[in-house]
């Protein structure tokens, strides 16, 4: 990186290494000083809203005891994983880049197989014995982006950009995965790994040829998808349903969703109806409230102050990470931190977008927040390899 | 890191900025800006008006006897808001349900689709649902049996196969046809409230009455505020699913209140059984008789006591129960204007039962007098008389009645109209005693009738003949031009064309014979000739009586207004009654309708009137009229009786027999069971009673000169109008004497 920090790393002042374990802890340089605690605070704050929220939607259902402990459980799963990503050192991680990506590709197969589960029209879940279900694909983001940060980091004729050939080896790397969850189908998932696919390579120096091409490929096959019919119709009702939304003939299922949401947003105002008091939320009117469309029942019961925050904590998450890719002590740490916003960003935006009815409807769980096991074991462990960059990026 | 990514990343940066901000300001956008709107429309989602419609008021002939009541029937609602929710928007449901009910798939699914404008852009009509999106649609009413118990235990028991269906008991109307009397066009009926109306209602207004059956016609409609009720209005709180989580407003609904009618169950059956007797004699006669119509009247208080026209419908049977317009049509011309009552809703001339108001009209303007002998000659002006009269040399005006003689009033109204012409030729205005006593009568006017659709008829006069010429004139002279050259229409049209502005001498002996351009209803000759038997006084009539509480408690009297007193002496009155007595009795001369009265018992009741046939031109038929009054011998007459029977032979021959016979019927002569035995309806509920009292009272003092005259009916003779509250005011019924099913009523003394 930076020779000043290079530098000021380099200075020789004489430390004594305290000895007691506080104080090695309290010490400059420890590892525990050198966390993100304003990301960490702003991922804990956004758990227990998440937490709430859960409660609340699920209130109506009178089971919301046990899927907030299903949730906190997950949480605590999260941590775990979180701080075993954070802990091995990332350069040492890439040689595990291979099993995990590896595993992925397995899991997404076996979503495919008989073994997996349908919900809402798409094969994304293995069920597993115990009520526990798993999505490969949210596993799979974290493979993509250690694989394709492995891909375009490593150092060929001491070029400092990625060669065309690094970025085509990235897409045929990532290509395996996305068939699989287009397989599915999961328009969402496939939609955050065009976005990761695209930030990363981007991100990694190489040519603009590459972002003009890509982004007029991006251009091209949706036009193609959409003049083929390569779209299921209640893909493309799911996708379509937002912008009619407000006319009466929105009776599609994905429409009501939308206008329901839309409504017990609005609803909230400026203060909220109050956690567990929102019409909207404990009538139930609006599906998926406790996953996918959890964000309206912080519209609605936490107004624009709630809401907002989890906007503004969800962009300090991002500013962070952003930092940390800036202050990466290499390419590889950057284009991790990279992949992760590229994936959280998008992913923020489209859940968030599509509870306002800005976005269409996809199957994107909302980071920290909404309920579901995979996908908050997949931004916990997100968050750890942010960490992990952290940690060890120079000063 | 190279440049290159150093400059992306702050791309990147200001990217996820910008995708932050986007969220915050369509957050502000909903959350602040619109939060209005959006609250309104999550009240609007999780509040549920179910409105609980009040059993209607029943509609009870003079004696309580209930002409509609409700019964519980099964009725299966639809709730569409839930079909929609079913992945086939509940195809499959209605298909099951249509197979269970045995109605066609094509009619249900057409049943619960909303009226107005779809958003396919067509039009939806009849049969449809008019009333709140969120409110269960009705779409079958079961009878009740054991197959329809059945039907709703399955409904209910199925209830994943049957979403958003439900069977409920729910009081729907019902016929009674105490006696066998059906009153269809009297009673009117229900349908579902319509979208024009609705817009006249206040929002709050809307929601209640959305999908309500309001009254249509008849006494349903015009009594709609009493029998209508007040629904019960119950706000919940629902959940997505439509589960009911909490309750936030319940008002109970408040049944309808009742409305006795002046109609007696029995005369009207009585009068449906003369009206189809009478159409059927004339047909086998080789008549068209296309319809036939009756009035039977109170003379003393104006109400109306049986009143109808054959053919009718069955009142199960409603224009609303059609399933389409076209249908209704085809009903409408395929079975005779079923739904038209003749006895009021259509005018024709009346014949020679005009007479009694020429006769009027003639003492009054002074062209005639009582004392007086006028010519009876075979012909005036080349006519004879319409029923073959041959000439009598100078008669007096009650035998010139008696025998009907024409040209009698041929000649008199032409004198008529030249004496008016005089006038006019010295620059005052024509008397046209005729017509204004005709109008006094109430004829060539609105009767105003307390149920819609009377019709008002036509009295020509110099005056308005001008006017009409002027609206039709180009009528007339298009079809002088184009109906063949001699034919009958055509010379008819050509003089209209040329002269029909003028009222000619002609026209106005026409009238006086009730030929031409005079029309009116049965019903207006009955308030007529109530006129002439109450001395003097014109009743806007009345079919309803009272109205009472679904608890019995008498809420309003209605009495029937007072429109008009005869402008004619005592004297004169009390001639032309005689005269019209002579009708019936006289046999030198002899009366039009003494033979068809010869075996009647005069002894007992006495009864006068006058047969009407009034030529249709261009067929050997006539308008046949009977019009009569009569009452015990010796009283003042207390009903009137008018039929008319249309296309048929003469009034004597067509329509007098079966008013004879009404009489019988309504007093129990000649072996006929009697419907009012001594004019009185035999058992009184009390309340109804003490409003039966209350309105003769009201009658009697509305003619003071009538009431010393003659002892009126048994209820108000040997008491004041206004009896103190702890006299008995009304006649003590017997618990025993009240049809079943009705409540044990408080007794209610009036309060006027």
């Amino acid at each position: 990186m930076t020779d000043l920090s290079a530098t000021k790393r380099a200075s020789p002042v004489k430390r004594q290494r305290p000895e007691s374990l506080t104080a090695r802890a309290l010490d400059r340089d420890s590892f525990l000083r050198r966390l993100d605690w304003v990301m960490l605070a702003a991922v804990a704050i956004l758990c227990v809203m998440g937490l709430a929220l859960v409660w609340a939607a699920t209130k109506p259902q009178g089971a919301s005891s046990s899927y907030v402990k299903k949730d906190v459980l997950d949480i605590v799963i999260g941590l775990i994983l979180a701080v075993v990503a954070a802990s091995i050192d990332y350069r040492t991680l890439r040689a595990y880049t291979p099993i995990l990506y590896g595993a992925s590709v397995l899991g997404l197969l076996v979503v495919l197989s008989p073994l997996g589960g349908r919900i809402n029209g798409a094969h994304s879940w293995i069920i597993l014995p115990g009520g526990f279900e798993i999505q490969p694909s949210e596993f799979a983001k974290v493979a993509v982006i250690l694989g394709m940060a492995f891909l375009l980091s490593e150092k060929r004729d001491s070029r400092p950009e990625p060669t065309n050939q690094d970025a085509w080896l990235c897409l045929a790397f990532a290509a395996v995965p996305v068939l699989l969850i287009l397989a599915q189908p999961d328009v969402g998932s496939i939609m955050v790994f065009g976005f990761i696919i695209f930030g990363m390579i981007a991100l990694s120096g190489i040519s603009a040829k590459w972002i003009f091409g890509m982004i007029l490929f991006a251009v091209v096959g949706s036009l193609l998808i959409d003049h083929l019919h390569l779209l299921k119709q209640y893909q493309l009702d799911r996708f379509t349903a937002f912008t009619h939304a407000n006319s009466a003939q929105s009776s599609s299922s994905f429409g009501y969703n939308v206008q329901q949401a839309r409504i017990a947003i609005g609803h909230g105002g400026i203060f909220g109806q109050g956690l567990g008091h929102g019409t909207q939320t404990q009538g139930q009117f609006v599906p998926e409230q406790q996953t996918d469309f959890i964000f309206s029942v912080a519209g609605e019961e936490l107004g624009l102050v709630g809401s907002g925050l989890i906007v503004l904590l969800s962009g300090v998450v991002l500013a962070r990470a952003l930092r940390i890719a800036r202050l990466a002590e290499d390419r590889f740490g950057m284009l991790v931190a990279v992949g992760i916003v590229c994936w959280f960003g998008f992913q923020i935006f489209e859940n968030i977008g599509m509870n306002l009815g800005i976005m269409p409807i996809t199957g994107l769980p909302l980071p920290f927040i909404s309920y579901g096991g995979t996908s908050m074991f997949a931004s916990m462990i997100a968050i750890g390899l942010l960490q992990n960059v952290q940690i060890r990026s120079a000063r | 890191m190279t440049d290159r990514s150093r400059l992306r990343l702050v791309v990147l940066g200001v990217l996820v900025v910008s995708l932050v901000a986007t969220l915050l300001g369509r957050l502000w956008y909903l959350q602040v800006l619109n939060a209005h709107a959006y609250g309104v429309a999550a009240q609007h989602n999780q509040t549920r008006d179910i409105v609980t419609q009040p059993p209607r008021g029943e509609v009870l002939d003079d004696t309580g006897r209930p002409l509609i009541d409700n019964k519980t029937a099964l009725v299966v609602s639809v709730d569409r808001t839930a079909l929609q929710r079913q992945p086939d928007g509940g195809v499959a449901v209605l298909h099951r349900l249509s197979k269970l009910l045995h109605v066609p798939y094509k009619l249900l699914s057409h049943e619960i689709q909303q009226c107005g404008l779809a958003s396919s852009g067509k039009t939806i009509t009849r049969p449809c649902w008019a009333g709140s999106p969120y409110q269960p649609i009705p779409v079958s009413q079961l009878k009740p049996s054991v197959a329809a118990t059945m039907k709703a235990i399955q409904i209910k028991e199925l209830s994943e196969e049957y979403p958003g269906v439900s069977a409920q008991l729910q009081p729907v109307r019902n016929y009674p046809e105490p006696e066998g009397a059906q009153a269809a066009t009297i009673l009117g009926y229900t349908q579902q409230i319509g979208q024009t109306q609705l817009a006249k209602l206040s929002k709050a207004q809307q929601t209640i009455q959305l999908g309500t059956e309001v009254g249509a016609a008849g006494i349903e409609e015009s009594y709609q505020k009493y029998l209508r009720g007040t629904p019960g209005l119950k706000q919940i709180t629902v959940d997505a699913l439509g589960a009911q989580t909490g309750v936030t407003k319940n008002t109970q609904p408040i049944a309808g209140d009742d409305v006795v009618t002046n109609i007696d169950a029995k005369a009207q059956a009585d009068l449906e059984t003369e009206l189809q007797n009478a159409i059927t004699t004339a047909r086998n006669h080789g008549f068209t008789a296309d319809y036939d119509a009756g009035v039977v009247m109170n003379v003393r208080t104006g109400g109306i006591v049986a009143m109808g026209s054959n053919p009718s419908y069955s009142p199960r049977k409603p224009p609303s129960s059609y399933s389409s317009q076209a249908k209704y049509l085809q009903a409408e011309h395929k079975e005779g204007f079923p739904f038209l009552d003749k006895a009021f809703g259509t005018t024709n001339p009346p014949g020679s039962t005009f007479k009694m108001i020429s006769s009027s009209g003639l003492l009054g303007d002074g062209t005639m007098s009582t004392g007086g002998l006028y010519d009876c000659p075979t012909t005036f002006q080349k006519r004879t008389s319409f029923e073959k009269v041959p000439g009598l040399g100078s008669i007096t005006l009650a035998h010139a009645l008696i025998v009907s003689c024409d040209t009698f009033f041929f000649k008199l109204g032409w004198q008529d109209w030249h004496n008016d012409q005089t006038l006019i030729k010295e620059g005052k205005k024509p008397k046209q005693g005729v017509q204004a006593l005709a109008h006094d009568y109430g004829l060539g006017e609105n009767p105003d009738l307390d149920i819609p659709g009377a019709a008002a008829g036509h009295i020509a006069d110099r005056e308005n003949t001008k006017l009409l010429w002027e609206a039709n004139k180009k009528n007339y002279c298009e079809g002088a031009a184009r109906r063949p050259k001699g034919s009958y229409l055509q010379r008819l049209d050509a003089q209209d064309c040329k002269i029909g502005y003028i009222f000619l001498p002609g026209d106005q002996e026409n009238e006086d014979v009730g030929q031409g351009t005079v029309d009116v209803s049965p019903l207006q000759l009955a308030v007529a000739y109530s006129a002439l038997a109450n001395g003097g006084t014109v009743f806007k009539p009345r079919v309803a009586k009272a109205i009472l509480s679904p608890s019995g408690k008498l809420i309003r009297r209605i009495k029937a207004p007072v429109r008009d007193h005869i402008p004619l002496s005592q004297g004169d009155q009390d001639y032309i009654r005689n005269a019209l007595y002579g009708v019936t009795t006289s046999t030198n001369p002899m009366g039009t309708g003494t033979s068809v009265f010869a075996n009647f018992p005069m002894g007992q009741v006495k009864v006068g009137g006058k047969t009407g046939t009034a030529e249709l031109s261009g067929t050997q038929e006539n308008g046949s009229w009977f019009a009569s009054f009569g009452g015990p011998a010796g009283q003042a007459p207390q009903y009137v009786t008018v039929i008319e029977v249309d296309k048929s032979d003469q009034g004597a021959i067509s329509a007098a027999p079966f008013v004879k016979k009404m009489w019988d019927d309504l007093y129990g002569l000649q072996g006929a069971k009697a419907a009012l035995p001594n004019g009185v309806p035999p058992t009184l509920h009390t309340a109804i009673a003490a409003a039966v009292v209350a309105a003769a009272g009201g009658a009697k003092a509305g003619h003071p000169h009538h009431a010393g005259k003659s002892g009126s009916g048994k209820h108000s003779s040997g008491k004041g109008t206004s009896p103190p509250p702890s006299s008995p005011s009304s006649p003590t019924s017997s618990a025993g004497g009240l049809p079943p099913g009705l409540p044990a009523i408080p007794r209610r003394e009036p309060s006027e």
